[in-house]
């Protein structure tokens, strides 16, 4: 196919390449998708900015038959269509690089390519296709290297091979800088530029990087809350205003909500110098923090997944790290729990250092955490409630060489009973807890160690409402019990309801810190987006 | 030993392993097993009457060689203990979540280092067997350690390593019975020389209690058994234990824990070796075989020491019936192939008995799981998406 007969195949630039009106999709009382009307053209790049749960992925998993709509209509031109399942979006021309790559890393590049197709398998032609797919673009890649060993930038150029080859009229990008260098995501928009200028396609730009979408986008739309709040031209729109209807209005009632259950500390700092509105920020004066974070760098693959990150905590005060997901929280927690080794960079406990690579040293120091995975490195699913409560103090049950059964379960009893902990008996696998309840296992665990900085990492993620109550009170009990709080999350709820003090992190750095009184939606937002507030 | 102290092999099939376990539904994997058993003893004698035996007079050989008299118990419990020795190893490595499965060239390698102990060091008195069990253990240690090593170093799969050193062993030890200058027989006159060592001297030979024709118990055995015992309170009752059994079941919970994950995976890797290496010093040293150094040594006690294990669900204790069972076969099995079974026949006995042992608790977890997720799958599909994946 010429790009002459390409041309008189798609519509006219007239009329939108694809056209939702009244899309709603709801899972039980959450509404993901409310009434969504969005016209994506031709020949244009269309942003999608919104926060986690703004109805992102749920919008565009309809318009990939993954997931199916409750109502509403998906037009082709001036054709309703119905897109029951991926092979009818193929079919539509419609195709989308996830934001996770979902390429086999044993296989080559050209076998990823062709993965999925039905027939032959020609490995000539597949070759020659991914060669002539990578020029036309200006994508190089080697067809027959193994995709294990590439680099983030070059799996997302087989993604993008994957799609473009079937000839996509409309293009989906799901967060596609999220793993790349600066570099490589110029050299991403400047092949997306190509697509839509030369050859007249759609791309619809998932992100939440302001100064990516005022960059990269002709035309921009944002969901907050399932719902489409605002609609512009982009070069009609600033970043502020971008930011401020990505967050919400209501950002300061709901800073006025949390205060109620913030709590005042006797004898603990105030929190940290309210004017703070840059990269790093000063503890309260004369008080040494809790935690002190000093300039972690974690380079993965040549990406800097958390770069110069600095952070204090001080004795009795919640701070939430706040930001969309994937902008480094994962690695930090990882790096918390002992999982992860800095490039360079401190982590301080009580103004002490901490020996990184000794196993358990952050434990020993006094630093407990609720891993954002339970189950992954939480606890141990297959072993006993008493068992993962003892888990990091193994030693303190055991006296001449072995474990006392009975000290184990006394200890066991008493924490079940102080966190709530229903289960049978101690002696019940983890695995058959509920989500809350095995949550509370690890926050006992954690906290009876006696900790003088908790680590919470997405705490209260897939539990139920009492579950997520209980959680926070908690939590709040540690603080004033002079515990340091580190709060991670991507709920901004869940940030404001907590904390006194919000830092935003986003591509792996601080943006900001502010206090939840001067934590407004212009500046959450223009934060998150990594642009300094 | 509680349910949950059975241990979880690791590497692909942890997750399908993991069924291994006694689970909760001890009743209906017992009523399974039975059946099983049932199944697997109908196709046994199915095949015998095929090829032209007598099922009925096969079972009456098989006790006659194993357990009609006390010489044939005698013969029964010498293999019983390198047996226990390989399954009690198999056990700890399995618990930390490392398959080892090349303990037939771990024995292989035990029984050249006691060998070339017994033959060439100058040592006299009872220290002798002292040094030569400590030589075997040591150096099939250090073997099984060159995998934990290569895995370290360069990721190489463990389950491969070991098992490809296998090989590697078979050919150190066919090298050092062809070597005059290493442990080849000396040669007495004109004779031949045969691939394979002296004889043992006495003083490096394990003792029995008991005389013929009462019942002898090997000094391998008690060695064996101390083993298990010793392995099953450790593994079950220190904190050494616990550290392996957290290490299996989560390698990254345990990580975080605390755990040295690398130092006590290599641990246990060696010391699975070093067990099987004694097995191989005890299959060397007791009367069993004829007390040198040849080839075929190992007699694939390695490999049926794993299927001990294996049906004994990694745990040292229950191993010990599981390997008394596997001794009477070999005892046995030997006596069978006197009345015309052809002798093969008794490795798929063998075979079939380990499948009736190790597939029930899989097939009842896989259907208990098939039917809770086909009944939960309504209701959960309301609830959980919106946690998990709705508005992402």
């Amino acid at each position: 196919m010429t790009d002459d007969e390409r041309a008189r195949e798609l519509t006219p630039p007239s009329a939108p390449a694809l056209r939702l009106r009244g899309i709603s999709k709801r899972y039980g009382p959450v509404v993901a998708s409310d009434n969504v009307d969005l016209d994506v053209h031709h020949g244009e790049i269309h942003g999608l900015l919104g926060e986690n749960g703004a109805g992102k992925s749920t919008l565009m998993k309809i318009l990939l038959g993954l997931v199916q709509r409750d109502s509403g209509t998906i037009m082709r031109g001036e054709t309703p269509v119905d897109v029951h399942n991926p092979q009818a979006a193929v079919a539509l021309g419609i195709g989308m690089v996830h934001q996770h790559f979902s390429l086999i890393d044993a296989l080559t590049v050209w076998e990823n390519v062709i993965l999925g197709d039905t027939g032959k398998i020609d490995r000539a032609a597949a070759c020659r296709q991914v060669e002539e797919v990578s020029r036309r673009y200006g994508l190089p890649i080697d067809p027959t290297a193994r995709v294990d060993r590439l680099s983030a930038g070059e799996r997302q150029r087989v993604e993008l091979i994957k799609c473009l080859r079937r000839d996509p009229s409309v293009l989906i990008l799901d967060e596609p800088t999220s793993v790349l260098t600066q570099a490589e995501s110029a050299e991403l928009f400047t092949v997306l530029r190509h697509v839509v200028r030369a050859e007249n396609r759609a791309v619809i730009l998932i992100s939440h990087k302001l100064a990516e979408i005022t960059a990269a986008t002709d035309r921009v739309t944002v969901l907050r809350k399932g719902k489409v709040v605002f609609h512009s031209e982009t070069s009609a729109t600033t970043p502020p205003e971008l930011a401020r209807q990505m967050v919400g209005r209501d950002v300061s009632l709901r800073a006025e909500g949390a205060a109620l259950g913030m709590l005042p500390v006797d004898g603990a700092p105030a929190p940290a110098d309210p004017g703070t509105g840059t990269g790093t920020d000063a503890a309260a004066p004369g008080t040494a923090p809790a935690l002190r974070l000093r300039d972690l760098t974690v380079t993965i693959d040549g990406v800097a997944v958390l770069s110069d990150l600095s952070l204090d905590v001080a004795p009795g005060e919640i701070v939430g790290l706040y930001g969309v997901e994937g902008n480094g929280q994962s690695t930090l927690g990882d790096l918390l729990s002992g999982l992860v080794l800095p490039t360079s960079g401190t982590v301080e406990l009580a103004g002490r250092p901490v020996e990184l690579d000794r196993p358990g040293a952050l434990h020993r120091a006094g630093l407990g955490i609720i891993p954002e995975d339970r189950h992954s490195s939480g606890v141990v699913l297959d072993m006993s409630v008493a068992e993962n409560l003892v888990m990091k103090s193994i030693g303190d049950v055991s006296g001449r060489g072995f474990i006392s059964r009975r000290r184990m379960h006394a200890i066991a009893r008493r924490l079940a009973a102080e966190f709530n902990i229903v289960t049978p008996s101690m002696d019940t696998p983890v695995r058959s807890l509920s989500g809350g309840n095995q949550q509370r296992v690890v926050l006992a665990r954690e906290l009876s160690a006696g900790p003088g900085v908790l680590i919470a990492a997405q705490p209260t993620h897939g539990l139920d409402v009492g579950a997520i109550e209980d959680m926070y009170q908690r939590l709040r009990d540690a603080a004033s019990g002079g515990v340091a709080v580190l709060l991670i999350s991507t709920e901004l709820e869940e940030v404001m309801a907590l904390a006194s003090r919000i830092a935003v992190i986003s591509s792996g750095r601080i943006t900001g810190v502010l206090s939840t009184g001067e934590a407004t939606a212009e500046r959450l937002g223009m934060l998150v987006g990594g642009v300094a507030a | 030993m509680t349910a949950s102290s059975a241990a979880v092999p690791s590497g692909t099939g942890r997750r399908l392993l993991r069924h291994l376990n006694p689970g909760p539904y001890g009743w209906q994997t017992t009523a399974a097993t039975v059946l099983a058993l049932l199944v697997a003893l109908a196709l046994s004698s199915a095949l015998i009457a095929i090829t032209g035996g007598s099922p009925a007079a096969s079972v009456q050989a098989l006790f006659q060689g194993s357990m009609a008299d006390w010489t044939a118990w005698t013969s029964t419990l010498l293999y019983m203990a390198p047996l226990l020795l390989v399954a009690v190893g198999a056990c700890v490595s399995a618990r930390s979540g490392l398959f080892n499965i090349g303990q037939e060239g771990q024995v292989l390698i035990g029984a050249l280092a006691a060998a070339w102990v017994g033959l060439r060091l100058a040592i006299t008195g009872p220290v002798l067997l002292v040094v030569m069990l400590a030589a075997a253990a040591l150096a099939a240690g250090a073997w099984a350690g060159l995998s934990s090593l290569m895995y370290r170093l360069r990721g190489v799969n463990v389950v491969v390593s070991t098992m490809l050193m296998t090989f590697v062993a078979q050919q150190v030890v066919a090298y050092a019975v062809n070597m005059p200058w290493l442990l080849q027989e000396s040669r007495v006159g004109n004779a031949p020389v045969s691939p394979q060592s002296n004889p043992l001297p006495p003083s490096g030979l394990l003792g029995s209690f008991g005389e013929y024709p009462d019942l002898q118990i090997n000094g391998g055995l008690i060695l064996a058994v101390v083993a298990a015992v010793l392995v099953a309170v450790a593994i079950t009752r220190t904190p050494w234990g616990f550290r392996l059994t957290m290490l299996g079941r989560n390698p990254l919970a345990a990580k975080h824990a605390g755990v040295r994950v690398n130092a006590l995976g290599g641990a246990a890797l060696a010391i699975s070796g070093a067990l099987a290496g004694l097995a191989g010093a005890v299959l060397l040293a007791s009367p069993v075989g004829v007390n040198r150094l040849q080839p075929g040594i190992a007699m694939n006690i390695g490999w049926d020491g794993l299927l001990v294990a294996l049906v004994a669900r990694n745990r040292p204790l229950a191993a010990m019936p599981v390997a008394l069972l596997f001794g009477v076969l070999r005892s046995g099995g030997g006596f069978l192939a006197a009345t015309g079974v052809p002798s093969f026949l008794v490795d798929v006995v063998k075979a079939l008995l380990v499948l009736a042992f190790v597939a029930p608790p899989v097939v009842v977890a896989l259907v208990r799981r098939r039917r809770s997720s086909d009944r939960t799958a309504g209701s959960r599909r309301e609830a959980t998406p919106v946690a998990e994946e709705a508005i992402a």
